[in-house]
């Protein structure tokens, strides 16, 4: 697909374009629009993503459904918003592996301010604050005292997820604001030309559980305002200007008066409570949230997964939020459509496996005409 | 089917010859009547469907011979059922996959085995609502928890779509019927046994993740047995979910608890590793009782060699064949019929009735994958 896409459009050395010149700025072609869309860090794996939609939507007539794209949501947006964390880490040239843990964390830590007597928002401010003081944990002892976030950050992960069955004594607990209430209702049905007027039962969340994590669209919400808001400050402001400083070149970020620590610090933080979020919309998704410490090292396996098929790279000072959007999007779908064809357990993962390698082949065959862009192969 | 070749060769000459004339409807009952009379009702029903499905692809062909189910249900397709499991790729489940395939093989559908690796509940969630959108027509949950699943079953009745749990169940879920172990009336029965072979002193109760709702039914049930008892104290232990750790914590236990009479315990990793700590500070010469869960290798070699006392099964091979009937009948029958409470729990095992366990190798239990039961 690479060199002589089937455009129809005349190349652009061609003699015609002479005289398009003399007409001042003219318009470009689809194949450079093309081009220019390929020239995006995360060019490469909205194509990588939409070739996988078009594939399950191929073979699976209910993968293009509205139905399945309610259900495909939550396969992504959480990770979607993690990864966006993470991706603030990643570009500072850090890494978080303690996120799992605190999405774990942080509903507990709900429960239990809710318990103690605080009403639901306070209750997510302060489930949250505890997340923001985790993130100024991980950020000293990697920015002050000098570990390396791989080993803070490991620490964290198992020591946190140890603090989360403590304070859990290991019990499952109903998420506050969560409960699901089936209310009776009146509908009228017209039957045979007669009016039918039936019970019919409703299940109702509240408003709380509607706008965090339990509303159909509340994750995907979230997900884009997230994604939206960490794309802008990494590009658009001086914050991501440091971040990106401080993870091309630290040193020289340093001497030319970044304060790095504070930078990197204020990413821990950020990280930390995008990942405590995540936590209690998922648990007020799921209405309840079990302190099952064996999948936080997946959860937080996933969203960097998705980070770095994102284009964000693991040596820090590139990498970008959209492109972790779609990342997840991907593995999203991935999971999504290969559940839907009806692939057992035991063969998804290896599945998985061989899609994401042939997938990111594809990628870098994209990002190959990427870097190639300008010239007319 | 070798025994069957020359009656086919004969009927297929037969038919061959009917074919020459007109087909009318009762030349077609009479064909299938003498396919019924010389093979026996099933392939005659088979080939009615296939008539019926105008030949057939060879697709339809082997489904057909292999599974009479549609010509005794008269449903036609292929029904696809969803398992949603907790913990997908535990070897627990693996008879359970046996079952659910015998099961599909002998009706005619397919299943699919999908959920979470490590009991993650928003991906057995999201696994739910992939089956409804996809159309399933039938699904079977381990209901792990208490709440989340009820929004997920309420979607897929909505959508005509029965749901049953299996070897979980929860308070509260619309589901349409049970297929496991009744797990409080289980610990109830261990109590029970426990009060038998322990008549006084302290009594350890091992249990490896305290709250789930696979679990601690089963504790609760021996507690309300043995608080009655006045000379029997109880102690209950948290182990933690990985086999290693429950060992080391219980082996600490032992060591550090001389005076205890006798170690149960409620899940199969804190069994093995009670039968383990039985043997390896040989506690029986101490007049140290034990028992618990489920059968894993170490659990029945160590229960066939008399370290600890018993042992209960609750066979998860019911609990993946019973469901797909369940569903299979719920569909055939228009809703009319299919759902029942199944408990397939009470099975407990001494050193004397483990045997066959170990001197075999069966789909049942999940050491073979070959039909049949097979010598070890």
């Amino acid at each position: 697909m690479s060199s002589t896409s089937p455009t129809g459009q005349a190349p652009t050395r061609a003699p015609a374009s002479a005289g398009a010149q003399a007409e001042g700025r003219r318009r470009p072609s689809a194949r450079e629009l093309g081009m220019r869309f390929l020239t995006l860090r995360e060019g490469s794996i909205i194509v990588v993503a939409i070739l996988a939609a078009l594939f399950f939507a191929i073979r699976v007539p209910t993968f293009w459904t509205h139905s399945n794209f309610i259900t495909l949501l939550p396969y992504f947006a959480p990770f979607a918003i993690l990864a966006a964390g993470e991706v603030m880490l990643m570009v500072a040239g850090e890494i978080d592996l303690s996120i799992g843990s605190v999405s774990l964390f942080a509903p507990f830590m709900f429960y239990e301010f809710n318990q103690a007597g605080l009403s639901l928002v306070p209750c997510l401010i302060a489930a949250l604050l505890c997340s923001a003081v985790v993130g100024v944990i991980n950020g000293f002892f990697t920015e002050i005292v000098g570990v390396s976030s791989f080993i803070t950050t490991l620490a964290m992960l198992l020591g946190l997820g140890g603090l989360t069955l403590i304070i859990s004594h290991a019990q499952p607990v109903a998420m506050p604001g969560a409960d699901v209430t089936t209310k009776t209702i009146q509908v009228t049905h017209v039957v045979n030309g007669q009016q039918v007027t039936l019970p019919e039962k409703v299940n109702e969340t509240g408003t709380f559980a509607d706008i965090f994590g339990a509303g159909t669209y509340s994750e995907l919400i979230w997900a884009l305002v997230i994604v939206i808001g960490v794309q802008v400050l990494l590009f658009m402001t001086r914050w991501g200007t440091y971040t990106i400083a401080a993870g091309g070149n630290k040193l020289g970020a340093a001497e030319a008066g970044i304060n790095v620590r504070a930078t990197v610090i204020r990413n821990f933080i950020v990280c930390s409570v995008f990942a405590g979020f995540v936590g209690i919309l998922e648990a007020t998704r799921a209405s309840t949230v079990t302190p099952d410490t064996a999948g936080a090292s997946e959860t937080m396996f996933r969203a960097v997964s998705a980070a770095v098929i994102g284009g964000t790279l693991l040596a820090g000072g590139e990498g970008t939020a959209i492109g972790a959007l779609f990342g997840a999007l991907f593995l999203g779908i991935l999971r999504d459509g290969l559940t839907l064809e009806g692939v057992n357990a035991d063969y998804l993962d290896f599945i998985l496996g061989i899609a994401i390698i042939v997938a990111m082949v594809i990628n870098v065959y994209v990002a190959r005409i990427r870097k190639g862009s300008g010239r007319a192969a | 089917m070798s025994e069957l070749d020359p009656v086919h060769e004969a009927l297929e000459r037969l038919e061959w010859q009917d074919s020459k004339q007109e087909q009318t409807p009762q030349s077609r009952l009479a064909a299938v009547t003498r396919r019924t009379a010389l093979t026996g009702g099933a392939a005659g029903m088979a080939a009615l469907l296939l008539q019926a499905c105008g030949g057939g692809s060879s697709n339809t062909t082997s489904q057909a011979q292999g599974s009479p189910a549609s010509g005794v249900f008269g449903s036609s397709g292929k029904p696809k059922f969803v398992f949603v499991n907790h913990v997908t790729t535990n070897p627990f489940f693996v008879p359970t996959k046996y079952g659910a395939d015998d099961a599909c093989k002998l009706l005619g559908c397919t299943y699919q085995w999908t959920g979470s690796q490590n009991s993650n509940v928003n991906e057995m969630v999201n696994a739910m609502n992939t089956a409804v959108t996809g159309g399933a027509d039938g699904i079977a949950v381990a209901l792990v928890d208490n709440k989340a699943f009820n929004q997920p079953t309420d979607a897929a009745l909505k959508a005509k779509i029965p749901v049953v749990a299996y070897n979980a169940d929860a308070q509260g879920n619309s589901r349409l019927a049970y297929i496991g172990q009744d797990l409080f009336l289980s610990g109830q029965e261990m109590g029970k046994r426990i009060s038998q072979l322990v008549p006084s002193g302290d009594v350890a109760l091992f249990i490896a993740t305290p709250g789930s709702a696979n679990i601690q039914p089963r504790i609760d049930g021996a507690q309300d047995v043995l608080k009655k008892k006045s000379g029997i104290t109880t102690h209950v232990i948290a182990t933690g979910a990985a086999v290693p750790a429950e060992l080391s914590t219980i082996d600490s236990y032992a060591v550090g608890h001389s005076s205890t009479k006798g170690m149960f315990a409620v899940d199969a990793g804190s069994t093995q590793s009670v039968a383990q700590t039985i043997q390896k500070h040989n506690l029986r010469s101490k007049g140290v009782k034990g028992g618990g869960y489920d059968l894993t290798p170490t659990t029945q070699k160590l229960l066939a060699g008399d370290q600890i006392d018993f042992t209960i099964d609750q066979q998860p091979y019911l609990q993946g064949f019973f469901p797909v009937v369940e569903l299979y009948l719920y569909k055939a029958s228009g809703t009319l019929s299919g759902i029942a409470e199944i408990n397939t729990g009470l099975k407990f095992l001494d050193k004397n009735t483990v045997k066959p366990y170990n001197t075999t190798k069966t789909r049942y239990e999940g050491t073979s994958s070959q039909p049949g039961v097979n010598k070890a």
